[in-house]
């Protein structure tokens, strides 16, 4: 199968922040493949430089088949974008923020126009489409947004957040829209989230970066492989760092919280047997849960660190949402 | 060229939906034609007066400076709008489309001075109503006049906000610079009076060949002659449309 993204080596660097080192991925003709990591990991620099609104300092990328280098402008025919925040001309209506795009990718007439009353009814927002974008909840705004970004029919949709800052309504619906939409048109999608349970929900491969780095990639279920069909987090009595020495654990790892991770086959049968030894050698274990691996669990296991406890950027993020709700 | 009429329609409809706006951009030119035009007009009321002015009363002899001044003030000030759809994000929109760019910033500039001389033509008819001589023959060529000075200030605006982040710091270079362009532009106070030193300042500003010119078809004196009033007027234009081309298409997001 062709692929529609081909990433080698990507790096950027602003000052004397490297915010992506090395990133090289392959992305199949009508794939949907998610960026998966915390905020600041260099997810938002990627997409740039994918949809050539930043110039990468090394390393080259082909996108749709064309060079983003060289190419820029052909690249830009071929995809469509929603961004983290609005690009939305928030004094206009919601029918001219289509029109102008329209128009500005080309189209225009009757084409035109009835393209805009397809997309404004699909995503539900007909009733408001002589509405300023201004008055917009943040829902509605993220679907005009979408709509918009599918008006000119792009081969490559790329996703910033798509949910970020919704009610799990709202998130819901938009998946709908972009599973509709790719299934229809053989979209090739790639979206960037910090949402595991979307990753894992929607996309068919996922890579995690972090620090600008990618550290792990494939199939939702291949990356949970790497922790262990079930996972169990033990914290022992004087925070000993002593493995767990059993044939039953398959892989064991401290974690800075004090924690041992586990990765068991079967967690119901695995901790009777960790009271049992923790009896025979003389441990206490002071407190103990278990659940199926999850992505935050392999972003966990890879980091040592949870995926959102990223504090740094919470600022970041609220300003963001208040940005896009535009108040 | 789509990108060019859309980003003129954008403009356009942008500054009509904009209500407060377009009452706003009146008040300021009418405050200073009437308080400070009708209040001086009354001081130069004597014979010798007219001399000053180029033959005419000075109500008549600063009208033409208070149209190029309301050209001028809202064009400069239109270039902040870029600064608010960098904040905003839909300059993002034109960055990543496939359209020119060119013609992207050409068509706002555009839009955005037929908007500005909306506001021109509007305070111009109104100082009709209280300049007893001025010669409506004049007004398509003063129009003309004013599309050229809002190209140029237009242009400078743009390429002002996209060398900035905040509108706070926009407003500040902006006010820092309006009166001494209009003081030093002829609109109040003839040239030929100022301070040599004034003289060569008031040499270099763009404002003075908009109002000089104008004042040429509205009154029918001028300092300076006519071709050379519009050729550096539409030179200078020219330059900063370019630097304003060149900066946009440079143009990243931060």
């Amino acid at each position: 199968m062709e692929n529609t993204i081909e990433v080698e080596n990507l790096v950027k660097i602003f000052g004397d922040i490297t915010a992506v080192k090395n990133v090289s991925f392959k992305i199949k003709k009508g794939e949907i493949f998610a960026f998966l990591g915390p905020n600041g990991a260099g997810k938002t620099t990627t997409i740039n430089m994918l949809t050539t609104l930043v110039k990468p300092t090394e390393g080259n990328a082909r996108v749709a088949g064309y060079d983003i280098r060289a190419d820029p402008q052909k690249v830009r025919e071929k995809i469509g974008i929603v961004f983290q925040d609005s690009s939305l001309d928030r004094d206009l209506t919601a029918y001219d923020n289509m029109l102008i795009h329209g128009r500005i990718y080309g189209y225009g007439g009757t084409a035109l126009r009835e393209k805009i009353g397809e997309l404004l009814r699909f995503v539900e927002l007909e009733k408001f489409k002589k509405k300023i974008v201004k008055t917009f909840s943040g829902g509605m705004a993220r679907r005009l947004e979408i709509a918009k970004a599918l008006l000119h029919e792009p081969e490559v949709l790329f996703l910033d957040e798509p949910t970020l800052g919704l009610d799990p309504q709202t998130r819901t619906r938009i998946w709908e829209y972009i599973t509709q939409m790719k299934e229809e048109h053989e979209m090739t999608i790639f979206l960037t989230t910090h949402y595991m349970d979307e990753a894992e929900q929607f996309a068919e491969r996922i890579a995690i970066i972090d620090h600008g780095e990618i550290i792990a990639k494939g199939t939702p279920d291949k990356l949970k492989k790497k922790v262990g069909s079930d996972v169990v987090y033990l914290t022992v009595a004087n925070g000993k760092k002593k493995c767990v020495d059993a044939a039953f654990v398959k892989n064991c790892t401290f974690l800075p919280d004090e924690r041992i991770e586990l990765g068991v086959e079967n967690a119901g049968e695995a901790i009777p047997r960790l009271f049992e030894l923790a009896e025979q050698k003389h441990f206490k274990i002071v407190n103990v849960s278990y659940h199926k691996p999850t992505l935050n669990d392999v972003f966990l296991h890879l980091t040592g660190r949870e995926i959102r406890e990223e504090r740094g950027d919470s600022f970041e993020m609220v300003r963001a949402v208040m940005r896009r709700r535009g108040r | 060229m789509r990108a060019f009429t859309t980003l003129t329609y954008r403009q356009i409809k942008r500054f009509s939906n904009a209500r407060s706006r377009v009452v706003g951009s009146f008040v300021n030119p009418i405050i200073w034609l009437v308080f400070f035009g009708l209040g001086w007009s009354k001081v130069f009321n004597f014979p010798m007066a007219k001399q000053i002015f180029g033959g005419v009363d000075y109500l008549s002899f600063l009208a033409p400076g208070i149209v190029a001044m309301t050209i001028f003030s809202s064009s400069f000030i239109s270039g902040i709008s870029v600064i608010w759809d960098k904040q905003f994000g839909f300059l993002k929109e034109i960055l990543v489309a496939p359209s020119s760019r060119k013609a992207a910033i050409v068509g706002r500039i555009v839009g955005d001075s037929l908007t500005s001389l909306l506001q021109g033509i509007i305070i111009l008819l109104l100082t009709f109503t209280i300049a007893e001589s001025l010669s409506p023959s004049g007004i398509p060529y003063v129009l003309f006049i004013g599309f050229i000075l809002a190209v140029g200030f237009a242009s400078f605006g743009v390429s002002l906000a996209l060398k900035m982040t905040s509108m706070e710091g926009f407003q500040m270079v902006m006010s820092f610079l309006m009166l001494p362009l209009l003081f030093l532009s002829g609109a109040f106070y003839p040239i030929s009076a100022m301070p040599s030193w004034m003289q060569i300042l008031a040499h270099i500003n763009p404002l003075t060949y908009a109002v000089d010119g104008s004042r040429y078809f509205l009154i029918g004196t001028s300092n300076f002659p006519i071709a050379m009033d519009i050729g550096i007027l539409a030179l200078l234009s020219l330059i900063f449309l370019g630097v304003a081309l060149y900066l946009f298409e440079r143009a990243t997001i931060d």
